[in-house]
């Protein structure tokens, strides 16, 4: 009876470590605060190496080498007072931030980042990122329509415009490394990678194109035609203020992450271990590299014109992601 | 397609206009079929300034006319007094005047190119041009003092020399941006994405240039061979040898491209310059009374042609002073250029005139219906304005 008693409570303890545990890694690490981190890291990261670049400091004085600057402005914008327009729509305004935050952190949950399986894992998840993606442009043009100012929607309509265009290309740039793995899972891929190649050596056609939809679908030059500066503002964010732009400011470091975790988990092999590097910095490493590669293209382009990126993405990306699916058909790339 | 077109307003604030004025598109679909410019947001009684201040006073509020091409009109309002009272300038200072209006028309020139940079969202060229243009405002530190206004002009002459070390400093100074503009000739040439917005947009007809007295780098970018250094030569234009550029496809690249060969053009002048620079005084007294008459001095500043008018009384004022700033000049031509063209475009076409609106702001009271026209007083605008 005492030992049945004794396994019971053993039983219980196992169970509330793991459910701690669980708790833990979706709260912690890798989870929420783990990824808030690197969110403001990232930013660090890109805004420093952007300004490199252009023959600037960027920013330098908060922390060493600036680098707690991204907290710092998130801090001080969740200070500021949040000014509504008059005629906006206030309950879609309230929500828009929170949605627009939320779904690049969920999806960042499907990514495997510490180890070789995502938090959450399934058979399907990358059809998830994508309905993710085009579920951020929705809430994009919400964000523009509800505040009914003229810049504001001027922004939204051109986002959806540019998701029309970039959403096939990157959509079919995606298959790819499924096709290769056998897997529509953003694990499996990973795991695939390790045992094979990464896929950007053997799909490299299939990589240009994600990198450049990446870039249309964060708003870097030369896609920031919904924000485009010296012709509407701040385009769809130009009504936010407070704390709902510095919701909207960390969703879109948030989206960044995302990007740079998605080219390493699709194509660079993903968070792999190399003898004794545990995968999380291999993992870090490489997504650092791909945060200075979409850097490094918004720093050496002008912006196109709306028109000139739908037909661009029309003409050429699209023709370009088939002649990868084609190729990947014919027994190339996998 | 659409019988009513909309009505979209752009500026006085707007993020594209780095001064306020206000612009009415009148849009069918993406295009602009017609625009309604409308000026004086930003006007600052200048010109009644220059009425209540005397002559010496006077070159420094000319000075503060532009922050820009500060030189062009000091040269201009000297140059106008120096007619009036029929003063000779010394070589040595004429030499001085065209090193430092070539400077300026450097500096002003990247300046622009960094801005067209910045409207495109090619933000890099922009920080790269602007660092760069650091280089001749050294060279302006070094000469006079301070970056943007120099203060070098006075009525006679210039107020400081050019010294034999400073010539070295320049020419080295100078090799560097001469490396540096051909790097950017090389960028904006080659460049596809700078290209595609530059290329066939803002079309200005030779034709429409001419009537429309379009002046400057806007008016030799559509071809036509238009220079106030070769047609009326003043300081010492007339014995440096130099080329007019002009571009002949009318579009805002050929605008571009006319500002980046001036730059490399404004480098061979300096360096001439300082090489057949003449020894001598550089500023020649001045008598203390000043006769009555009119006269018009002219100046190729950085953005076009500049016209000053003045007319004296013989006291130590002028009765009546009148700036025609070339931003004036062309904004009819801009108004042409940006007809029939894309909403997108607005900002790199507007800013393609090198527009300094403040420097060309002026009013006058007309009531169009009577064709009457008054002038009112401090008192009276302030009872307008302020319901005192």
């Amino acid at each position: 009876m005492g030992l049945d008693h004794a396994t019971a409570k053993k039983e219980v303890y196992k169970r509330m470590t793991t459910e701690t545990m669980l708790l833990l890694r979706i709260l912690v690490f890798p989870g929420v605060l783990f990824l808030f981190a690197l969110a403001f890291f990232f930013e660090w990261v890109d805004r420093k190496f952007f300004a490199r670049v252009q023959n600037r400091y960027g920013p330098l004085h908060t922390g060493q080498q600036g680098i707690l600057q991204p907290l710092a402005d998130f801090l001080k914008l969740l200070s500021k007072e949040d000014v509504t327009p008059y005629a906006a729509d206030k309950i879609i305004l309230f929500f828009v931030p929170i949605s627009y935050l939320a779904l690049p952190l969920t999806t960042l949950f499907i990514v495997p980042i510490a180890s070789q399986m995502s938090l959450i894992a399934f058979e399907g998840d990358l059809i998830f990122i994508v309905f993710t993606f085009t579920l951020t442009i929705i809430t994009v043009f919400f964000a523009g329509w509800s505040s009914t100012s003229r810049f504001s929607t001027m922004g939204s309509i051109r986002a959806t415009l540019q998701m029309l265009s970039y959403e096939i290309p990157m959509g079919l740039s995606m298959i790819g490394p499924a096709m290769a793995a056998s897997s529509l899972s953003v694990s499996r891929i990973v795991k695939w990678q390790s045992l094979h190649s990464w896929i950007v050596f053997i799909q490299p056609l299939g990589f240009a194109v994600f990198t450049v939809c990446l870039l249309a679908e964060l708003q870097f030059v030369p896609f920031d035609i919904p924000e485009a500066e010296t012709e509407i503002v701040a385009g769809w964010q130009t009504e936010f203020s407070g704390r709902k732009l510095a919701l909207l400011r960390i969703g879109k470091d948030l989206e960044l992450v995302l990007a740079s975790a998605l080219i390493t988990s699709l194509y660079l092999g993903g968070c792999q271990r190399f003898w004794l590097i545990p995968p999380i910095v291999t993992f870090l490493v490489k997504t650092i590299m791909a945060v200075m590669l979409l850097s490094l293209l918004r720093a050496v382009f002008a912006r196109f014109r709306i028109d000139q990126m739908l037909s661009g993405m029309w003409r050429y990306l699209l023709p370009l992601a088939t002649i990868q699916i084609i190729l990947i058909q014919l027994g190339l790339g996998r | 397609m659409n019988p009513c077109p909309i009505k979209i307003p752009f500026g006085p604030q707007h993020p594209a206009l780095k001064e306020p004025e206000n612009f009415l598109f009148e849009i069918e679909g993406e295009r602009i079929v017609d625009v309604k410019p409308r000026i004086g947001y930003n006007h600052r009684g200048i010109e009644k300034a220059f009425e209540c201040k005397t002559y010496i006073q006077n070159i420094y509020l000319a000075e503060r006319i532009c922050g820009i091409c500060s030189d062009a009109h000091t040269t201009c309002y000297t140059q106008a007094i120096e007619e009036l009272l029929g003063l000779e300038v010394p070589p040595r200072a004429k030499y001085i005047r065209v090193i430092i209006a070539e400077l300026e028309r450097i500096q002003s020139h990247a300046l622009w190119i960094g801005l067209v940079a910045h409207e495109i969202g090619f933000d890099t060229l922009f920080m790269y041009v602007w660092r760069d243009r650091e280089t001749v405002l050294d060279i302006f530190e070094r000469i006079s003092g301070n970056r943007i206004h120099y203060a070098m002009n006075t009525i006679g002459g210039v107020r400081r020399d050019i010294s034999s070390a400073m010539v070295l400093e320049i020419k080295k100074s100078l090799n560097h941006m001469e490396e540096r503009v051909k790097y950017y000739l090389d960028v904006v040439k080659s460049e596809r994405t700078i290209l595609k917005r530059a290329v066939d947009i803002g079309i200005l007809e030779p034709k429409d240039a001419v009537n429309l007295g379009a002046v400057g780098p806007t008016l030799r970018a559509s071809g036509v061979n238009h220079d106030v250094r070769v047609d009326d030569p003043y300081a010492a234009y007339d014995e440096i040898p130099f080329n007019v550029i002009t571009h002949e496809d009318c579009d805002v690249l050929s605008r571009i491209l006319v500002r980046c060969e001036e730059m490399h053009e404004s480098i061979e002048i300096i360096h001439y310059a300082l090489g057949y620079m003449p020894d001598g005084i550089i500023k020649t007294e001045i008598p203390m009374n000043f006769p009555e008459g009119e006269t018009v001095s002219r100046v190729e500043a950085p953005r076009g042609e500049l016209i000053h008018y003045l007319k004296s009384n013989g006291t130590r004022k002028p009765e009546r002073y009148k700036v025609r700033s070339p931003t004036l000049g062309n904004i009819p031509a801009l108004c042409r250029m940006l007809l029939g063209g894309f909403v997108a475009d607005i900002p790199i076409v507007l800013a393609g005139i090198d527009p300094c609106f403040s420097c060309m702001d002026r009013m006058a009271f007309i009531d169009i219906k009577t064709d009457e026209k008054w002038v009112w007083t401090m008192q009276q605008l302030r009872r307008k304005f302020t319901n005192e």
